[in-house]
């Protein structure tokens, strides 16, 4: 279990403070600013879903991490919701279901991890619904490796939007999915690391690749 | 499964070549100094790779420390995985793995060389002493070299400057955690033993490469069990 990380929104007048300090940066460090926003306006369209950080926001925030950190929680609540539904039905067997069980209780860590880091800024659990996917095993090994490759790439979307300490907690978290799905695809037949680098997704992106799942309601997203 | 279990491999506890201790004196070095943190356009991963020519004279020093670690531990996996698949040994998912892996380690130092231009530390001298020959430790080294490598990426994320190159080093560090998920599921260990992974300070990963014995000073001669000569 890594180190707690503190997510506390600051009070409004230490926010202010931090405008007044930016007023007051050097001109050098207004032009890199500038030129982040510039870069980040570009790759991500200019479009920013549900109030998430674009991806290469310059400034990082307490506040920015509790936003991020509940993206992630939607990720991991809908992992585990996924796992744990998947155990319960115990309808399949061998070793998808050793991963399945296995891999629950990881989800479940994350899951636990995230709403003690967020504290009373955490978000709902999120209805789910996963029709046959926990139970058909065809149906469970796609889905799987979907809902982990797309908390990856989420995850590392964000990584440089995260402040030092959230992001050393985020990436103990990120491997570990990033090995479920290596695992899942490997029990598939499907390549377990198909790229040299995992790209990265969008806030925006990975809504909409969890949304194309139909396995939560579009308001939640 | 650690590299401590590979204690009986150890040959050498010297950094014959000095080139894992010089990386260490700079990482030391450089990590007291000031930086300044240069403005990077775009934090795509692929993009920040696919650059020709990425200035590394616009990285603060402490992300060039960085990124020629990484390169050091890359030229490890490179010359591992490459060696497994000239000499043939392997068969079955581990070949098919030293094949996939193998050309994606030489991707990333090539892409870390890259950035990283002129200020690239050298390609060191390994002498895997047939463990690509054989395929249990071929297995057991892999698992070994793919959670170092995913331990060490970790262990500099969040010290890294530059969004740029945090972007790739993010994408690179999920990557060695999947290829250490898929040898594990090869070997039949489990892929992901532990619900958090924890990330390695340099000096510990520096140690634990050392401690291997791989890296030589010098080129190594002639064929392994070849008839030497004893004139």
């Amino acid at each position: 279990m890594p180190d707690r990380v503190t997510l506390r929104v600051p009070d409004p007048e230490a926010a202010a403070r931090a405008l007044w300090a930016d007023n007051e940066a050097t001109s050098r460090e207004r032009l890199i600013q500038r030129a982040i926003a510039a870069g980040a306006t570009l790759v991500a369209g200019g479009v920013v879903i549900a109030g998430l950080p674009r991806l290469a926001a310059s400034a990082q925030s307490p506040e920015q991490d509790v936003e991020i950190f509940n993206f992630a929680l939607l990720l991991e609540y809908t992992q585990a919701a996924f796992y744990a539904e998947t155990v319960e039905r115990a309808e399949l067997t061998g070793e998808l279901f050793e991963f399945a069980k296995v891999v629950a209780n990881h989800e479940r860590a994350h899951v636990d991890y995230l709403l003690e880091a967020l504290g009373s800024d955490a978000r709902d659990e999120p209805v789910t619904d996963f029709g046959n996917a926990t139970g058909d095993p065809d149906a469970f090994g796609p889905a799987a490796a979907t809902l982990e490759d797309v908390a990856v790439a989420a995850y590392n979307g964000q990584a440089a939007n995260l402040t030092k300490g959230a992001l050393q907690a985020a990436a103990t978290i990120i491997s570990v999915d990033a090995r479920h799905a290596a695992w899942i695809r490997s029990i598939i037949g499907e390549p377990p690391a198909a790229d040299a680098v995992d790209a990265p997704l969008t806030a925006e992106e990975a809504t909409s690749r969890l949304a194309e799942t139909g396995f939560l309601p579009e308001e939640q997203l | 499964m650690t590299l401590h279990d590979f204690d009986d491999l150890r040959l050498d506890h010297l950094d014959r070549d000095g080139a894992l201790r010089q990386a260490a004196d700079n990482l030391e070095r450089t990590s007291r100094a000031g930086f300044l943190a240069v403005a990077a356009g775009s934090v795509a991963a692929a993009a920040a790779l696919a650059r020709p020519q990425a200035a590394s004279a616009q990285l603060a020093t402490s992300d060039v420390a960085i990124l020629n670690y990484a390169l050091t531990l890359e030229y490890l996996q490179d010359a591992f995985y490459t060696e497994a698949e000239r000499k043939g040994a392997l068969s079955g998912p581990a070949a098919q793995l030293a094949r996939v892996v193998g050309a994606v380690e030489r991707a990333h130092v090539k892409a870390l060389r890259n950035v990283l231009g002129k200020k690239a530390v050298k390609r060191p001298f390994f002498d895997f002493r047939g463990v690509t020959e054989d395929p249990p430790q071929f297995t057991r080294t892999a698992v070994a070299f793919e959670d170092l490598g995913t331990a060490a990426y970790k262990g500099q994320a969040h010290r890294i400057k530059s969004p740029e190159v945090l972007a790739a080093a993010v994408g690179i560090h999920s990557v060695e955690a999947r290829h250490a998920a898929w040898i594990r599921y090869i070997a039949g260990t489990p892929p992901a033993a532990e619900p958090f992974d924890e990330g390695k300070a340099m000096p510990e990963t520096l140690r634990l490469v050392r401690a291997t014995g791989f890296v030589v000073g010098r080129p190594r001669t002639g064929a392994r069990g070849a008839p030497r000569f004893t004139g």
